[in-house]
């Protein structure tokens, strides 16, 4: 072997002219190899790098103890180095048995990692994780009770997904579903229960989007579909309402519009806007008395109203003329 | 190679010992100096107060069974008061007696009392004198084997055997691991290799991972209540009842000469059914017949259909010894690379077929189940001797076959060194005292399978004082176990705080204290220079002996002669070509012992021959 093996290896001189049946490059070696053990891996230990396998650690091991088993030097004084022998021998057999046994390697090698292959053997291990969920769900579906249990699992799990990201009739569809799979589970109607009010909301929402463009591009009577079933969907829609009660008036669908206008007034008594409409029909049709007092009350809830405080002035003014 | 002094493997058998060693690279048995291969583990004092081993004894033993002592590897190292003797004083027909304290037991042959390895020393010596006439020099070192399953104290004991013997014991090995070694010697191989080793009294069986010439035990276990013997034993009961039944209820077991040939007969027939499909047992005149009535005679036939239904359960039982040791080693029956049978009983053709099941393989035939112990033996020796000289890198890696422990407080049993490690090895376990102001605590170094401590065989024990007065539990006492390459097992229990510490050496159990063993080697030593003195008398003897044979050479034609006229005498002629054979055997080995052995028969052919001779021409004389 190199000369410079032991490189920045201090031999105790005491240690090396025991007076011992050895040759001195062998001395050399189990100081060396004693030195070695307080500090050295189970691998380090056999001279084999980190996560070497098992066929090289048995191969190592067998290397090994040719040279340190006590036995090479049977009937040899040996001084001290007898206990050395052992020491190392002992240190050997340890590793073997750590590194050779399937369950025992792994806790190993996981905790004597280098760092960067410390981080890769984790991500695998979450990996693995992961995969061991997924197919023990796969396995579960297999059996009819736990399927179902699990089926209910998932789609709350879905139910939940969707309705964080705001698709409301999804979640609907979810709970609903999971709470007829699991009828006494009060929190899975709950669910079911809130989503569909917001899924409502939703549907009513975007009808009313779709109506106000229809309204804008002068297409009355699909404006007037469209704040209708925004109002079917969300009959607490007052801004639905209100706009259906002004288109429907503008097709001259007077009792059409008192509807609509009465619809507003009742999803939303605190609201300026839900009077105006009111109001507005009311002039319509001719009760000038009435239509007054309502676009008042409308006023009196929201002042910014421009188009009530507008018809007002000429009510009042038609009235006193 | 040749300026090596020469070591030899011994296989210490039950029954039967062989002896080997390395020339010039290859394992080789040595054969006796009677050209046997095999010698009867067999020592006995004959009427005229010389001792015999060997053939000799066993030639004897029938004529002589009080003072015959033969299996003496089953007593080895067990207590007065334990089981195992307990049976063998009922069955053995040689006297046992206990031993001065009582915790052994001695053989009393020819009006003395021996202790059991002194029995096994004599025939260790007869293999080591065999050793050295055939190396023509001094053999004194030395490996022996004993079954995977003995204890430490039987182990001990066969070390003090070899002592007394006048071996150095390199190191005491297990039959299967040495087997193993003969199988993979000059091979290339890697793999698991099973022992399958059924003796005369024990059933072993080992597992081993071989690879660069490095024998790793996995696992030792075994039965040591399981053998040939038991085979024989159902044999000897189906024909003692067989025989009641005929002979309206004479029990055979009831006298010891015909209860010994029964036994012969039993083993004979069993040995037989190996090659034949079945097999007769003929005694004639086994026992007599009672007031005025003839002796009678026991005539059966055995089938091996008969044996294989009587010996069932034996099978099974290995079977299920194989299957836990398997376990024990983490190895599957389809893992194992190869079976190797060892011992007499794996001839039977049912015990292979079962070994065929259960591996799923057909076992390796290739070693001589007698000899490869022995073999393995003077292999290991080889290497420990001199292990960087011929090339053989052969290096083993040996087990605990026992777990090691002391005994905790409730008469447990706690293991602090379990079976099957690898040794040299070492173990540290902390304990506590139960006692408020306990001053010392008692440490029982036991060995053994049993939970509960009495159930396990005690190898030492040691009291720790001077303990510093605390609470009960609080003083922490640190017990360390190590066993060094060769299996001593070291001791030694400290006191963490104070550092109080005691220690032991587990030696002294082999039921010779170290002053007995002093005054039997003392007494070896006699012996030895009484032998000297016979060497100086061996020339004076040889003069003797090669005048008588020149005078019996010279009456030979006359005696051929007379013979070719009379059909007497025929095997009286051979029996005296035998007799000068072992004369001239004497002669060539220099073995002043067999030449005066001989010397007798010597002289008795001598006189016959003059009678034979005298008979044709009487003027002569």
């Amino acid at each position: 072997m190199s000369v410079d093996r032991y490189k920045g290896f201090v031999f105790n001189p005491a240690d090396l002219s025991e007076d011992v049946e050895l040759e001195l490059e062998r001395r050399k070696q189990i100081l060396h190899a004693e030195a070695g053990l307080a500090t050295a891996s189970h691998w380090e230990v056999l001279g084999l790098p980190w996560n070497a396998p098992v066929e090289a650690v048995k191969s190592s091991y067998l290397e090994a103890v040719k040279v340190f088993h006590p036995d090479r030097y049977c009937g040899k004084r040996l001084g001290s180095y007898r206990a050395r022998l052992e020491k190392v021998f002992r240190r050997l057999t340890e590793a073997r048995d750590v590194l050779s046994d399937e369950a025992r390697r792994a806790a190993y090698a996981r905790q004597s990692a280098p760092a960067t292959e410390f981080t890769k053997l984790e991500v695998r291990r979450l990996e693995d994780e992961r995969r061991t969920a997924e197919r023990r769900a796969r396995l579960a579906r297999g059996n009819p009770l736990v399927a179902r249990a699990s089926q209910v699992a998932e789609l709350v799990a879905r139910g939940k997904e969707a309705f964080q990201a705001g698709r409301f009739g999804q979640a609907t569809n979810d709970f609903l579903l999971a709470a007829g799979m699991d009828p006494g589970n009060a929190e899975t109607a709950a669910l079911a229960a809130e989503a569909r009010k917001r899924a409502a909301a939703q549907k009513g929402a975007d009808q009313y989007d779709k109506g106000s463009a229809a309204e804008a591009m002068g297409s009355l009577g699909a404006a007037l579909a469209a704040y209708r079933a925004a109002l079917e969907a969300d009959p607490r829609h007052v801004r639905a309402a209100a706009a259906g009660s002004r288109v429907a008036l503008a097709l001259g669908d007077l009792s059409g519009a008192r509807e609509l206008a009465n619809a507003a007034v009742r999803a939303a008594p605190g609201m300026g806007l839900a009077h105006e409409a009111l109001g507005l029909v009311l002039e319509a049709q001719g009760e000038k008395k009435e239509a007054r007092r309502v676009l008042e009350r409308a006023l009196e809830l929201d002042p910014r109203l421009e188009g009530a405080r507008e018809r007002l002035k000429k009510l009042r003014w038609g009235i006193l003329g | 190679m040749s300026d090596h002094e020469p070591v030899i493997g011994i296989d210490l058998g039950t029954t039967n010992s062989v002896v080997a060693t390395v020339r010039d690279g290859v394992p080789r048995v040595i054969p006796s100096r009677g050209g046997q291969s095999l010698t009867p583990s067999v020592v006995a004092v004959a009427r005229n107060g010389k001792r015999l081993v060997g053939v000799l004894a066993k030639r004897q033993a029938i004529t002589n069974a009080e003072h015959t002592v033969f299996a003496a590897k089953r007593l080895i190292g067990r207590r007065w008061a334990s089981k195992e003797i307990e049976d063998a004083r009922r069955v053995l027909p040689y006297a046992l007696v206990p031993g001065p304290e009582r915790n052994d037991v001695r053989v009393e042959i020819g009006g003395r009392a021996y202790a059991i390895p002194e029995i096994s020393a004599m025939v260790l010596a007869e293999l080591k004198a065999d050793a050295e006439a055939w190396f023509g020099r001094p053999v004194n070192r030395a490996v022996i084997t004993v079954p995977a399953y003995f204890n430490d104290g039987q182990r001990h004991a066969t070390k003090d055997a070899g002592r007394i013997a006048g071996l150095d014991v390199l190191r005491i090995i297990n039959e299967p691991t040495s087997a193993a070694l003969a199988y993979g010697f000059g091979k290339q191989i890697e793999r698991k290799v099973v022992v399958f080793d059924l003796g005369g009294g024990t059933f072993d069986i080992s597992v081993l991972d071989i690879g660069k010439s490095v024998y790793d035990v996995v696992a030792v276990g075994g039965d040591t209540y399981l053998g040939g013997e038991d085979f024989d034993r159902r044999v000897m009961d189906w024909l003692t009842f067989a025989f009641a039944k005929e002979n309206a209820g004479i029990d055979l077991r009831e006298d010891k000469m015909s209860l010994q040939r029964l036994k012969d007969a039993a083993e004979k027939a069993k040995v037989e059914l190996s090659g034949t499909t079945s097999a007769s047992i003929h005694l004639p005149f086994l026992v007599g017949g009672g007031e005025g009535k003839g002796a009678l005679h026991l005539d059966k036939q055995l089938s091996r259909e008969k044996l294989e239904e009587l010996t069932k359960d034996l099978v099974d039982r290995c079977v299920a010894v194989t299957e836990k040791v398997l376990r024990d080693a983490g190895v599957r029956p389809n893992q194992v690379g190869e079976v190797i049978l060892v011992g007499g009983m794996t001839r039977m053709p049912r015990v292979q077929r079962a070994v065929k099941e259960f591996f799923g393989r057909e076992p390796c035939r290739g070693v001589h189940p007698e000899e490869v112990v022995a073999l393995g033996a003077a292999i290991q020796a080889h290497a420990l001797a001199a292990p960087e000289k011929g090339g053989s890198e052969v290096l083993l890696l040996d087990v605990t076959p026992q777990n090691l422990g002391i005994m905790v407080v409730g008469g447990y049993f706690q293991t602090i060194i379990p079976r099957n490690t690898t040794v040299p090895t070492g173990e540290t376990h902390l304990f506590t005292t139960v006692q408020d102001n306990q001053a010392s605590v008692r440490i029982a170094v036991l060995q053994g399978d049993g939970e509960m401590a009495v159930d396990n065989e005690l190898l030492g024990e040691f009291i720790l004082d001077g303990i510093r007065p605390a609470r009960r539990g609080e003083v922490e006492i640190e017990v360390a176990f190590d066993i060094s390459a060769d299996g001593i097992v070291g001791v030694s229990a400290r006191d963490v705080a104070t550092g109080q510490q005691q220690s032991i050496t587990v030696t002294a159990t082999s039921g010779l204290t170290e002053d007995e063993l002093r005054r039997i080697l003392d007494e070896q030593i006699d012996d030895l220079l009484e032998k000297k003195q016979t060497a100086g008398q061996f020339e004076q003897r040889r003069e003797k002996a090669l005048s008588t044979v020149a005078e019996i050479e010279a009456l030979r034609p006359a005696v051929q002669e007379a013979l070719a006229r009379t059909h007497f005498g025929k095997d009286a002629v051979q029996k005296a070509e035998s007799v000068l054979a072992r004369v001239q055997q004497a002669l060539d080995g220099r073995d002043a012992a067999a030449l005066a052995v001989e010397e007798e028969s010597l002289e008795r052919t001598l006189q016959l021959f003059k009678g034979l001779a005298g008979a044709r021409a009487p003027g002569e004389r």
